[in-house]
C-alpha cells in the first residue's frame, strides 16, 4: 500500500481512534475487593513499557514526518526546485484560489457518498455473515480480506480497463441493448465513487462484523418476545446495538476516501478531480513541496473537525455506556 | 521484438504511485544541499575507465534490453544491480535523499538541474569508443542547451509530443494542435497529465514561448485551455491504452508511446500520429554519472558497451524510442513504418522546443496556471 503514502493526512486517522471506544474499561468491571494490590500498581508500569515501541514509531513517524509537512508549508523551493525551508505565507495565501475549495468541497461529497453507499453495501453483507455464516465465518471474512491484499492502485487500473468503452463490460451492455455508443462508465462521478467504494467498502464490513460478532444474539430473541416485529426488532435492538462499529466503519471509510486520488485519477475526468489529486501534482509537476505541503494541511484541518465531532459523540456514547 | 516487452506507459500508470518514493524520502530527508566544494572537486576529477565494481543503475523500469544487461555482464565479470523510478521527481527525490547510484538516465530539463547543481561527474567523451557516433552523427548533442559541450552527459533517447487519433472515427486531421478543438471528436479527447505539455500545447497554438512564465502569456494559455476543458475527456499520460481501448478518439501524446502502440494494435491502420505545425515539442533523455557514484569506472564502461551499434539497435527495438547514433536510423524507421512522425530528426532538435527549466517566479506562474486548468 504504499502508493497511498502521500495522503498523509488521510493515511494518519485510522490507527488513532475507532477501536479505542470499543475496548472495556477494565477497572470498572473489576470486582472492588480485589486482592493483590503488588499486581495492580506493577501492571501500568508493564503496559507502559509496552506501549514505548509504538509510541517511538508514531513519534518518529508521524509526529516527526507532520512536523515536517507542516514547517514545509511556509517553505520555498530552490532553483533546482529542491524544497527549502523558511518562513513566507505565499503558500497559505495561495490556498485561498477558489480552485481548491471547489475541489475541496468536491472530495468531501464524494467522500460522504462514498461512506453512505459503503455503509448501505456493508450492513447486510456484515450482518449475513456475523449471524448467518455459521461455520463458513472466517472463510466469508477471509473472502472479503484477501483480495484486499493485492495493490490499490493495480486493481483500479484493473478496473479502468474493464470498465473503458470498448471494454468487456460495455461492449457485453451494448450487445443485449442496455447500453448505446454513448454511454461511458469511466470519465464519471459515478465512476469515481463507485471506485472509492470498491476500495474502502471492506473498512466499513471489519468494524460492522466486529460490532455484530459481539453483539449479544440473546437481545434479539429479547425483542422477539416483547412482541417486536422482525423490523422494529432489527430497528430498534440490532441497530443501536451495532451503531458504534457503524461510527467507526464510517470514519475509516471517510478518512482515506477524502485523500484518494487514485480513483479520481484512473475512473474520472476533467470534472472528477478530488483534492488528492491537486496535492499529488504539486509534489510531482514543477516540484512545489512547499504548496503542496500546504494544501495537505488544508486537507488535515479539514479532516481534523470531521474527527473532532465523531470523537466528542463517542465519548458522550460512553459515558451514557457508562451510566 | 517481442511486443509485451515494450514499456507502453512507462510515464504514465505508476505516476499515480509515484508517491511511494515521496514516503521514503520525506522520513528520512535531508533536502541535502547541493553547494558542496568537497562535493565539486570529485564532480570534475576524471574518471578511470575500468571495472571498479558491480553497476548501481538507476533508469524507468524495464528501458534496456536485458539480453544487453547480459552481455554486460558476462563481458565484464560484474553484475547490474537494477532499481527503478517512476517520474523524474522521484528520481531527484532519491537522489537528495543521498542515495548512491552509478548511472541514471535524466531527461534533458532534469539532466541541466542537476549539473548546475554539481551533481554529475564530468564525462571524458574521447574515452568512449561510440562518442563520435553521437556527437558528429548529431552535432545538435554536441553543445545542448541543458549541459554546455554534453560535459557531463551522453544523450540517450529521444521523442516527440504530437497528436494519436482514431483514423477510423475520424479520418484525417489538419496537422495542428487545433485539431484537439475537433467537433466530431468532443467529450473523447485527452490531454496529457502533465503541467509542461498541457500548458505547451497552448502556448504553441498561441505562438507564445513554450515553457513561458510571464503571467500576461499564461491567462492567454489557460485561457485557450478553458475552451478546450469542456471537451475533454480526461487528463491521462495513458495515451496508448485509451486510443486502444476505445475511450479515446484523440489524445495529446508521446512519440515513443505510440510507437509501442504499433507492436500492439491488431490493425495500425485505425490509428493515425501526427505532429503539429505550430511546433512539436521535443525532449531527450541521457546517461549520467551522479558524483556520489561508487563505481563511476564501470559506468563508463556501461556507456561505452551501450553505444555499440548492435547494442543500440537491440535497445530501440525493445523500447520503442529512437537515439541519436549515427547508423540506427534505419532500424528506428522500418519500426514506425505507420507514424513516420515518430521519426525525430535534425531538424526537429535543431527547432529546440525543449521544456526548459524557468525561474522560481515563472514556475510558480506555471504552477498556478496549470491548477487552473486541470481543476476548472
Amino acid at each position: 500500500m504504499a502508493t497511498r503514502s502521500n495522503r498523509t493526512g488521510t493515511a494518519l486517522g485510522p490507527p488513532q481512534d475507532p477501536a479505542a471506544p470499543k475496548t472495556p474499561a477494565p477497572d470498572r468491571k473489576r470486582p472492588e475487593g480485589t486482592p493483590g494490590t503488588t499486581a495492580r500498581t506493577r501492571q501500568p508500569r508493564l503496559w507502559t513499557w509496552l506501549l514505548l515501541p509504538g509510541t517511538l514509531w508514531m513519534t518518529g513517524f508521524l509526529v516527526a514526518s507532520l512536523l515536517l509537512v507542516a514547517t514545509l508549508a511556509l517553505g520555498t523551493t530552490d532553483p533546482l526546485g529542491n524544497p527549502r525551508f523558511g518562513l513566507n505565507f505565499a503558500n497559505l495565501t495561495a490556498l485561498a484560489d477558489p480552485a481548491y475549495s471547489t475541489v475541496l468541497l468536491r472530495s468531501l461529497g464524494y467522500a460522504l457518498i462514498t461512506c453512505l453507499i459503503s455503509l448501505a453495501v456493508a450492513y447486510p453483507v456484515a450482518y449475513a455473515i456475523a449471524l448467518r455464516g455459521g461455520r463458513f465465518k472466517n472463510l466469508l471474512i477471509a473472502a472479503i480480506v484477501v483480495p484486499f491484499f493485492a495493490n490499490y492502485l493495480v486493481r483500479m487500473y484493473g478496473w479502468s480497463v474493464v470498465l473503458s468503452d470498448d471494454g468487456p463490460l460495455l461492449r457485453a451492455l451494448r450487445a443485449i441493448g442496455l447500453a448505446d455508443g454513448d454511454t461511458k462508465i469511466l470519465q464519471t462521478g459515478v465512476g469515481v465513487v463507485a471506485g472509492l467504494v470498491y476500495g474502502f467498502v471492506v473498512f466499513m464490513i471489519i468494524p460492522l462484523y466486529a460490532a455484530m460478532e459481539r453483539m449479544d444474539t440473546s437481545l434479539i430473541e429479547a425483542g422477539r418476545d416483547l412482541y417486536g416485529g422482525p423490523l422494529r426488532t432489527f430497528l430498534f435492538v440490532t441497530v443501536p446495538a451495532t451503531r458504534q462499529g457503524a461510527a467507526a466503519g464510517c470514519v475509516l471509510v471517510f478518512l482515506p476516501a477524502m485523500g484518494d486520488f487514485v480513483s479520481a485519477q484512473l475512473m474520472g475526468g476533467p470534472d472528477q478531480i478530488m483534492i488528492g489529486n491537486l496535492i499529488q501534482d504539486k509534489f510531482f509537476q514543477g516540484q512545489n513541496w512547499p504548496l503542496g505541503s500546504a494544501l495537505t494541511m488544508l486537507l488535515m484541518a479539514v479532516l481534523f473537525l470531521g474527527m473532532l465531532g465523531y470523537l466528542r459523540r463517542t465519548r458522550k456514547d460512553e459515558a451514557e455506556a457508562a451510566r | 521484438m517481442s511486443p509485451e516487452a515494450l514499456p507502453p506507459t512507462r510515464r504514465s500508470f505508476l505516476r499515480a504511485g509515484t508517491a511511494a518514493a515521496l514516503a521514503l524520502t520525506t522520513a528520512g530527508c535531508g533536502f541535502a544541499t547541493s553547494d558542496d566544494p568537497a562535493g565539486k572537486a570529485t564532480a570534475e576529477a576524471p574518471i578511470d575507465v575500468k571495472v571498479d565494481g558491480d553497476l548501481v543503475y538507476f533508469n524507468w523500469a524495464d528501458f534496456v534490453d536485458p539480453s544487453v544487461f547480459e552481455g554486460f555482464q558476462k563481458e565484464y565479470g560484474v553484475k547490474v544491480v537494477q532499481s527503478n523510478y517512476d517520474s523524474m521527481e522521484g528520481m531527484a527525490a532519491k537522489l537528495n535523499a543521498g542515495n548512491r547510484y552509478d548511472i541514471i538516465f535524466p531527461t534533458a530539463k532534469w539532466a541541466e538541474r542537476l549539473a548546475t547543481g554539481g551533481r554529475l561527474r564530468t564525462i571524458d567523451h574521447s574515452r568512449l569508443r561510440g562518442a563520435e557516433a553521437v556527437f558528429g552523427g548529431y552535432d545538435y548533442f554536441a553543445d545542448p542547451w541543458y549541459d554546455p559541450r554534453s560535459a557531463h552527459t551522453v544523450p540517450f533517447t529521444m521523442y516527440k509530443t504530437g497528436i494519436g487519433w482514431r483514423r477510423d472515427r475520424l479520418g484525417d486531421l489538419t496537422g495542428s494542435w487545433e485539431d484537439l478543438w475537433n467537433e466530431k471528436a468532443k467529450g473523447k479527447v485527452f490531454v496529457l497529465d502533465d503541467r509542461d505539455e498541457v500548458l505547451g500545447l497552448g502556448a504553441l497554438k498561441l505562438g507564445l514561448g513554450l515553457t513561458t512564465g510571464d503571467r500576461a502569456d499564461l491567462d492567454r494559455v489557460t485561457d485557450t485551455l478553458r475552451s478546450l476543458r469542456p471537451r475533454l475527456r480526461g487528463f491521462s499520460s495513458d495515451s496508448y491504452n485509451n486510443l486502444l481501448n476505445g475511450n479515446a478518439d484523440m489524445t495529446q501524446a508521446w512519440s515513443g508511446d505510440m510507437a509501442a502502440m504499433l507492436a500492439q494494435a491488431e490493425d495500425p491502420s485505425v490509428f493515425g500520429f501526427e505532429v503539429a505545425r505550430e511546433g512539436a515539442p521535443v525532449n531527450s533523455d541521457c546517461y549520467a554519472i551522479p558524483a556520489n557514484a561508487q563505481h563511476p569506472g564501470t559506468a563508463m564502461l556501461f556507456i561505452d558497451y551501450m553505444l555499440r551499434p548492435e547494442n543500440v539497435k537491440k535497445n530501440i527495438e525493445y523500447i520503442g524510442y529512437p537515439m541519436p547514433v549515427r547508423g540506427t536510423e534505419d532500424t528506428y524507421a522500418a519500426l514506425v513504418e505507420p507514424f513516420p512522425q515518430c521519426l525525430v530528426t535534425a531538424d526537429d532538435l535543431a527547432a529546440d522546443l525543449f521544456f526548459r527549466n524557468g525561474d522560481a517566479a515563472g514556475e510558480r506562474a506555471r504552477d498556478a496556471a496549470w491548477t487552473d486548468v486541470k481543476a476548472g
